[in-house]
């Protein structure tokens, strides 16, 4: 197992280094220049400021460079905010996403795996449906339009929370959390719900009703369990929807978090911006990744985990 | 149990003597039916999954046949028409449907005051467009790009997942370490920088959806390949000497296809949405083209004053996704082979 | 059994969102219906001139839609960092009120030599927010900074070139810094020497560009100068804290060091940065905001609100037809095609409907209610309308352009904004070109602003939907961006007669100002009425939402948006 986690965080590193490496040369070949005021320097300025950023050296030097500052942590240089540090820009901008995505994810599949539980035992019934109703609901809203009515319904009409921005405390946070945790609600209660019902005909839940187990230890013990493994495999794009949601959430609500930022970065060409942002992502769901399939090993011991022999 | 108390006496006549054929012990009394044959009873018998095709196939009529109904066209503009609420001839007596709109907060016949004898069924946009046919047209470009996407993804990631789960070793490796590279990239940064480097229209879309969506499918049958290439079927078919081929698609493939159709039905409305998605943060389809995305992100921005320029393409795109995921479950139960009754 | 309820389900889905939808009209309906019998008294004069003392806490909530790239003054070159900087700094002069720039930094006005060549501002006595004077020494230091090459400042070889000596050389490393004709003759006196006489030259001292900086300052700040609220020294109204660089949002607190602090009625001014305007809108409504923009689709529902303003801009929209893209000549470097396409789609309602937030038609690229002439009589005036909307015109053109090219239809692309507006603008566009002159057709390219700019660069476009705002007020703003092989002009336009005029107006005209507007009318006529160079599209307006005690708020046509300097509440509950 050791082993194994070893061999993974080595993989880990080298995904990250060609994410890195892809999206660098994909940066250089999107149309437009890094520099916004570009058009409005002259010639002698512009030699000047590409010398500055290390833009006028050849491409492999200029990746060359940006590798060896990326292996120190450091995610370069901002043009869209004239020379600021990246590092900073996305510190100072982490916190809010950072809340929002771990109550999301808490409260959704929380209240997701209750609801698909709920609709595997009581099958055919007005709970099931129900349970499976709001699913669908959840599966079939678009983030963004589920985010406007929250928006316009509880805090424009309702006034009961704050219509947006993130200053009023934990009451900011709500509205945005719960646009964000209708993916994860959605998708974990439709997986547990089919998943409940294919491991509840299984023989050996035949077998331990007949041993004469309980229904809550059937539920919990031996159905849910297994039930957990599919859901734990759909966490990763589980994440990797919040990162998306995240990014018209946050600005629905005017939040100052990493994905707002994103989306004007990719509208001003910010290239060191738009990179360090993917790198940010890409780290954290390859982190995601890599905890999912480590509890895929330890709830399920029937598979066994490719590092090994196998 | 009445019949041991009560001997009653039957008639000679009632019972016909036969001989015993062996040939016949064997004989099945149904028809022999095939795996999807069965799965099409079954399919039948649920009639939430047939409401859901009968709707599914009404919508994709309308997709085809709606942008001609009211002879108007998509693309005309007429600015004297311009942000008209619906109005649908019949209907209109009862209240609804019957052109009366908001405009600078009071309720007005939008119609009587622009003095527009035309109807527009769904009301018109913002360049006296009908929407009506514009819904219609943008249905057909929505569900295009989700078939397209769904079907790429769906045959890349089985391949992919399938190849990967039952080889394993160092194929599984190599191809697991490229799909956590792909992974690891959010999908809506592949997306936008494809977009940024393809020219943006419909195919950019498909091939940017399509581009990372398959990774989801081919870790699922990666999964349940690993799950099953292990069980004591496989093994034992495997003894009896059955070829790679044969044991993927007799024995693996119908027991993931449960799993593969359920997920294939997350991606189409997955496709749909992301298309919206687009959309919404500005970087979807380009005008003129109009996709159900592009027609609720224009209704999203005036929805509390022109709703029904939100309503009709939001009810669409979620009974679409209703219909989808209900064909989705009725398909499972039908296709699931451990699940005959 | 199981089918029935899931029939049913459908159903409900299907009422339930009906409802939901049905509730979002009807809500809607009776909020403004309590308004109805104030609708009379629309408030769409200035809120300004209204009267009202401050009463209430002199706090407001404002918002912006992009965060602060920077607020040095030689690196500024957004909407954003020219409004911050104009509110806690200040240069020479400041526009008032009515939009005249009269001295702020300087006691009085500029004593300006016979020539026209050199002006003394005599400075008054005002203070950094850290107690220090400002000096001469630090208009010197930051003009000096701002030509600098090194600096790398967007804005300060486009205004200084051309009018500040020696401002062109040293930009191209052709003459040292200290050469800039500026002087520091004692602690409170300026010295200006200009390349030329230019007209307009006091306009430019409202400019951020030109604003002071204090040396020892920015020394010892080095790289942090200017990147977070305490990195700054504030000589203006307000001074900015809670901004750390980069974050969405800061607050302006007032100067108590600034000279003129007893006409500041506001002592804070929180500001968000809020990218949605339905967001922005709904905030407002909420009470969490005084002041929004209402743009795109929003602005058609919002334009008669009570609480509404309609603020023309000087900013002008129009096709720029570019006659060379690849090294070949396109079918726009026919004259009679560009005046085809110029003519052919129609304003009033494309201004009224599509655009729908006050913008006005435009026929001309000088805006209305920009620059006047010694009279006040406004330039419009002087030049008249031009490429009006003809179909008639429009066709005959169309059809003699195609028969010079030899060809009965062509492919034509508009390269555009990616806003929700510029693509309903686009769409109307290709329907009414593709409509009024046939065998043409239109693609459509709607790709983000720094794309935009880079294929305007490389004249990778045929037709461009393009817009300016003007820096400074003088027609030269506009006329001078499409001067043969001008930084701006990127559509191989060439007029030798209008070249001579423009250049006229900077040399021999530039003392005459009667002869010097006639100039730029006869060029204006030149580059739309003869050349069809560019076609006119509509000058802008802004749809804003402002509540009814926040008072005293000036919007400048030029330079930066706006002073807070004179706002103030005033009758909030």
């Amino acid at each position: 197992m050791v082993k194994y986690i070893g061999k993974r965080i080595v993989y880990m590193f080298i995904t990250l280094f060609l994410i890195a490496t892809v999206s660098f040369f994909l940066m250089q070949s999107l149309p437009g220049s890094p520099i916004a005021s570009y058009s409005k320097l002259n010639e002698t300025q512009r030699a000047i400021v590409e010398k500055k950023y290390g833009i006028d050296k050849p491409k492999p030097v200029q990746y060359a460079i940006y590798m060896k500052n990326l292996a120190k942590g450091d995610l370069g240089t901002s043009f869209a905010f004239k020379g600021k540090s990246v590092n900073d820009l996305l510190a100072s901008r982490i916190k809010p996403s950072l809340i929002l995505g771990a109550q999301a994810m808490v409260f959704g599949t929380l209240v997701g795996i209750l609801l698909g539980m709920l609709a595997a035992l009581k099958q055919n019934t007005f709970w099931d449906y129900g349970s499976t109703f709001f699913a669908i609901l959840g599966i079939s809203i678009p983030s963004f339009v589920f985010a406007s009515l929250l928006q316009y319904w509880i805090a424009s009409q309702w006034h009961l929370l704050p219509v947006g921005l993130w200053n009023d405390g934990w009451k900011s946070s709500v509205l945005p959390s719960l646009a964000l945790a209708m993916g994860p609600l959605a998708l974990s209660a439709r997986f547990i719900r089919t998943e409940m019902i294919e491991v509840l005909s299984s023989d050996y839940i035949t077998l331990a009703k007949a041993k004469g187990a309980n229904g809550f230890e059937i539920a919990f013990k031996h159905a849910f369990r297994n039930a957990l493994i599919p859901l734990i495999t759909v966490l990763g794009p589980l994440a990797a929807g919040l990162v998306t949601g995240s990014l018209v959430v946050e600005q629905i609500f005017a939040i100052p978090g990493i994905g707002e930022q994103f989306v004007s970065s990719i509208m001003v060409n910010d290239h060191a911006t738009i990179m360090g942002t993917t790198l940010l992502f890409s780290a954290f769901l390859i982190f995601i990744i890599f905890i999912v399939d480590i509890l895929y090993g330890v709830i399920d011991p029937r598979i066994r985990l490719s590092g090994g022999k196998g | 149990m009445r019949n041991e108390f009560e001997h009653e006496q039957l008639p000679q006549e009632e019972f016909e003597r036969i001989t015993i054929d062996s040939d016949q012990a064997e004989r099945i009394e149904k028809p022999s039916l095939s795996f999807w044959q069965d799965a099409w009873l079954r399919l039948r018998k649920n009639k939430a999954a047939v409401v859901s095709v009968v709707v599914l196939l009404l919508f994709l009529i309308l997709a085809l046949i709606g942008p001609h109904l009211n002879g108007h066209a998509g693309d005309a503009q007429n600015l004297r028409h311009a942000n008209l609420p619906p109005k649908i001839p019949g209907i209109e007596k009862m209240g609804i449907f019957d052109g009366v709109g908001n405009l600078a907060g009071k309720k007005v016949d939008l119609y009587e005051m622009k003095k527009v004898d035309e109807y527009y069924w769904f009301g018109t946009d913002g360049l006296g467009r009908d929407l009506f046919t514009r819904l219609w047209l943008g249905t057909q470009v929505s569900l295009f790009i989700a078939f397209v996407a769904a079907a790429i993804d769906m045959v890349i990631g089985v391949a992919y997942g399938g190849i990967s789960g039952y080889y394993g070793g160092r194929t599984d490796d190599i191809m697991q370490r490229i799909v956590e590279i792909l992974i690891g990239i959010p999908t809506l940064v592949v997306v936008i920088l494809m977009i940024m480097i393809m020219d943006p229209g419909i195919m950019a879309i498909i091939i940017a959806i399509s581009i990372t969506g398959w990774i989801g499918m081919s870790r699922i049958v990666r999964a349940q390949t690993l799950k099953y290439k292990s069980q004591e079927f496989v093994l034992a078919s495997r003894t009896l000497g059955s070829k790679d081929g044969k044991i993927i698609t007799k024995h693996l493939l119908p027991n993931m296809l449960g799993i593969i159709i359920i997920n294939t039905m997350f991606t189409i409305p997955n496709a749909i949405f992301f298309e919206a998605f687009l959309s919404f943060i500005g970087i979807g389809l380009q005008a003129p083209d109009a996709s159900l995305g592009t027609l609720i992100n224009d209704g999203y921005k005036v929805m509390e004053h022109q709703p029904y320029m939100l309503l009709f393409p939001a009810l669409v795109i979620s009974i679409l996704m209703i219909a989808f995921n209900l064909i989705g479950d009725g398909l499972r139960d039908a296709l699931d082979p451990k699940m005959k009754d | 059994m199981k089918s029935k309820k899931w029939l049913l389900l459908m159903a409900l889905t299907l009422v339930l969102s009906m409802f939901l939808a049905a509730c979002g009209g009807s809500k809607e309906e009776d909020k403004p219906a309590a308004d109805k019998d104030k609708e009379d008294d629309q408030a769409t004069e200035n809120p300004a001139e209204e009267d009202g003392e401050p009463d209430a806490e002199q706090v407001l909530y404002l918002e912006e839609r992009n965060a602060i790239p920077s607020v040095d003054s030689a690196i500024v070159e957004d909407q954003v960092g020219f409004n911050v900087l104009n509110n806690v700094n200040e240069g020479l002069y400041r526009l008032n009120q009515e939009n005249i720039a009269e001295p702020a930094m300087a006691a009085e006005e500029a004593e300006v030599s016979e020539d026209g060549l050199t002006y003394t501002f005599k400075l008054r006595d005002a203070k950094w927010s850290d107690d220090t004077p400002v000096t001469a020494e630090d208009f010197v230091f930051a003009w000096q900074r701002a030509i600098d090459p090194a600096t790398g400042s967007p804005y300060g070889p486009f205004m200084m070139s051309g009018v500040i000596k020696n401002a062109t050389e040293i930009s191209e490393e052709k003459m040292e810094v200290s050469e800039l004709g500026v002087k520091a003759i004692d602690e409170k006196t300026f010295e200006v020497t200009l390349e030329r006489p230019v007209p307009y030259f006091l306009s430019l001292m409202s400019f951020g560009t030109f604003y002071p900086q204090k040396e020892e300052f920015v020394t010892s700040k080095g790289d942090a100068y200017a990147t977070n609220s305490d990195g700054l020294l504030y000589n203006g109204p307000f001074i900015l804290t809670d901004w750390d660089g980069t974050g969405d949002s800061w607050t302006y607190k007032k100067n108590e060091h600034y000279w003129d602090a007893e006409n500041v009625k506001l002592d804070e001014i929180h500001v968000n940065v809020v990218k949605d305007s339905a967001t922005a809108v709904k905030l407002y409504q909420d009470n969490k905001l005084d002041w929004a923009r209402v743009t795109g689709d929003l602005a058609m529902q919002y334009r008669d609100d009570k609480e509404a303003v309609i603020e023309p801009e000087t900013s002008v929209f129009y096709f720029k037809f570019n006659q060379e893209r690849g090294g070949e000549k396109t079918p726009l470097a026919n004259e009679n095609i560009r005046k085809a396409i110029a003519k052919a789609f129609e304003k009033n309602d494309m201004a009224d409907i599509v655009i729908a937030d006050g913008s006005t038609p435009a026929n001309f690229l000088v805006p209305t209610d920009f620059a006047f002439d010694e009279n006040e009589k406004d330039f419009r005036d002087l030049s008249g309308d031009h490429l009006v909307y003809n179909v008639e015109e429009a066709q005959e053109h169309w059809k003699k352009g195609l028969e010079e090219l030899g060809v009965d239809s062509l492919k034509l692309e508009i390269l555009g904004g990616d806003t929700e507006l510029s693509k309903k603008m686009d769409e109307y566009f290709k329907s009414q070109l593709e409509g009024n002159l046939e065998g043409l057709s239109i693609s459509l390219k709607e790709v983000p602003f720094s794309v935009r700019l880079d294929l305007d660069t490389n004249q990778d476009y045929d037709i461009q939907v393009s817009g300016w705002g003007p820096d400074f007020q003088d027609p030269i703003s506009f006329l001078d961006l499409f001067v043969t092989d001008g930084p701006n002009n990127l559509m191989s336009y060439s007029n030798s007669e209008y070249d001579k005029l423009i250049e006229d107006t900077k040399g021999e005209l530039a003392v005459k100002p009667a002869e010097r507007y006639e100039a730029f009318a006869k060029a204006e006529k030149i580059l739309l009425e003869d050349d069809a160079a560019i076609a006119p599209i509509y000058q802008r307006s802004l749809v804003i939402l402002q509540k009814p005690y926040y008072k005293g708020l000036v919007r400048h046509p030029f330079g930066a948006d706006y002073s807070y300097k004179w706002a103030y509440v005033s009758g909030k509950k």
